[in-house]
């Protein structure tokens, strides 16, 4: 995509229409959360039901917009981790290493939320995550930087995992996609974390080709279509949506292993955005509760479903 | 859910401690609510995703199949788009005119799906079993070979050629069934042979 808008130098790759697609997109940080902010707001003028809640997201991602703004760059990776990584088929992020960041990014995210209008149980989760002892903050942080969120205590982790993709979303903007490696299906080759969704894109280059969106670094990582994006298999895939089946978000089912991640697609609608969107399509959740696959989209502002 | 005992006094503060949605969690239970009830009206539409390889010529490109219904779940699938795959080597998505135009090969109302003869002096084709198609074609190819079946030339040098019987096998074939298709042709003297035919 770039060297076609950067450079005049002719490429033969754009002008034979098959270039090689790009194994990741990386986040650019405060467009992302501005982007998302918006499309909150945007959905949660069409979705009555969900409006509240889609409202209330829009101003975390707009407080978390400012954040990437507010904060410093991060010390970009040592070489030796990247060569590390790369060696070992790891991802060049090291969670355990946010630890001491999102400490302080998640201070920050605290303050400018706390003139957010919200519901009294999101408000005690927020000051009870304010006035934490250590030992407590440290579980939250801990829990959400491995991605594992408990189901008893959802909220005051939904702030947490806000500020830790703010802090992760930050340090994948400083990486070169070229030094990186696909890791394993399902697993974002930037941070080790899990897709959210996945998106059919329709970007130059790239035109039908299939994202995983990272639901902690924001990175997008190509991946097969028609294939699980959980356990890996192509056999059994099928696809449900709500009532029609021209649906730009669709929940991708694969038999063997029995879970569903949602699929939106974007060469459909290039509006989509994969957090906003998984969110205002809670609706496809509820009726895909009812059938024997369970969700394997990891989100941490839908836990439960 | 376990409660973690240690997280007792954090928890209570968060006013957590039982497992809820994030909805439920946040105070949004309303809103929940109100989506499940708009929800109940719906049902779901099921698709399908089918790799392929098109059925042209010897590029063999990949192609994505997309069809209404799923068959696995014991529907009836009906094609409605097809376009290049992306994740395929040899085309990343793209198709050339005839490819692009698959899906009207395959819903395409005068598309051969029997085998249909018009016999002679007929001035129609009409539709037969694949049994007597089958035994009239290896009728027709065993008469023209033994009628035309080059043993030897001139020399008086064993060369088993049979030239007036051409074959052309299609493309979307496996390594195995090309391998065998030649082995097939070439064993029985035909020369004029074309496997992953350029139509």
């Amino acid at each position: 995509m770039d060297a076609m808008t950067s450079t005049l130098k002719p490429d033969p790759s754009m002008i034979g229409g098959v270039p090689k697609l790009p194994l990741a997109r990386l986040p650019d940080p405060e467009g992302l959360f501005i982007t998302r902010a918006e499309r909150f707001e945007f959905l949660a003028l069409h979705s009555p039901n969900l409006a509240p809640y889609l409202r209330f997201l829009g101003a975390v991602a707009h407080a978390q917009a400012e954040l990437a703004r507010e904060l410093p760059s991060s010390a970009p990776i040592p070489e030796e981790r990247i060569a590390l990584a790369r060696a070992n088929r790891m991802p060049p992020l090291d969670r355990n290493a946010m630890r001491d960041g999102l400490s302080e990014v998640l201070d920050r995210l605290c303050e400018k939320l706390a003139t957010v209008e919200m519901p009294e149980p999101a408000r005690l989760a927020l000051r009870a995550l304010q006035a934490a002892e250590a030992s407590d903050r440290d579980w939250v942080i801990g829990n959400v930087l491995t991605d594992a969120i408990p189901g008893d205590s959802v909220a005051p982790h939904l702030f947490a995992a806000a500020a830790l993709q703010v802090h992760a979303a930050m340090m994948a903007s400083g990486l070169h996609v070229e030094q990186m490696v696909p890791i394993k299906t399902g697993i974002c080759p930037a941070c080790g974390g899990r897709p959210a969704t996945t998106m059919v894109t329709e970007n130059m280059g790239a035109e039908g080709a299939r994202y995983c969106a990272c639901a902690t670094c924001q990175t997008l990582w190509n991946e097969v279509r028609v294939k699980c994006t959980c356990c890996g298999s192509t056999k059994g895939i099928t696809y449900r949506s709500v009532e029609t089946e021209e649906a730009s978000v669709k929940a991708e089912i694969c038999r063997e292993c029995g879970h569903w991640v949602k699929i939106l697609y974007q060469n459909k609608n290039p509006t989509l955005e994969p957090i906003a969107d998984d969110v205002a399509s809670l609706g496809l959740d509820l009726m895909m509760r009812d059938t024997e696959w369970t969700r394997g989209g990891f989100n941490p502002f839908l836990v439960g479903y | 859910m376990n409660i973690d005992l240690s997280r007792r006094g954090f928890l209570k503060l968060a006013g957590a401690g039982v497992a809820a949605t994030s909805l439920g969690a946040m105070g949004f239970g309303e809103a929940e609510a109100a989506e499940q009830a708009h929800v109940r009206a719906f049902k779901l539409a099921s698709t399908t995703e089918v790799r392929n390889t098109c059925t042209y010529c010897s590029v063999a490109c990949g192609i994505l199949i997309y069809s209404k219904g799923d068959v696995a779940a014991g529907e009836k699938a009906e094609v409605v788009h097809i376009e290049g795959d992306a994740d395929h080597p040899t085309n990343r998505g793209t198709l050339c005119p005839k490819g692009a135009a698959l899906k009207d090969t395959v819903l395409s109302e005068t598309r051969l799906t029997v085998p249909r003869i018009r016999r002679p002096g007929s001035d129609r084709f009409e539709e037969t079993s694949w049994e007597e198609a089958l035994d009239k074609i290896a009728r027709a190819l065993k008469d023209d070979r033994d009628a035309n079946m080059v043993q030897t030339n001139d020399a008086g040098v064993p060369v088993n050629r049979w030239t007036s019987t051409g074959f052309l096998a299609a493309s979307a074939t496996t390594n195995e069934t090309a391998w065998l298709t030649y082995k097939v042709v070439r064993s029985m003297g035909i020369v004029g042979f074309d496997n992953q035919a350029r139509v």
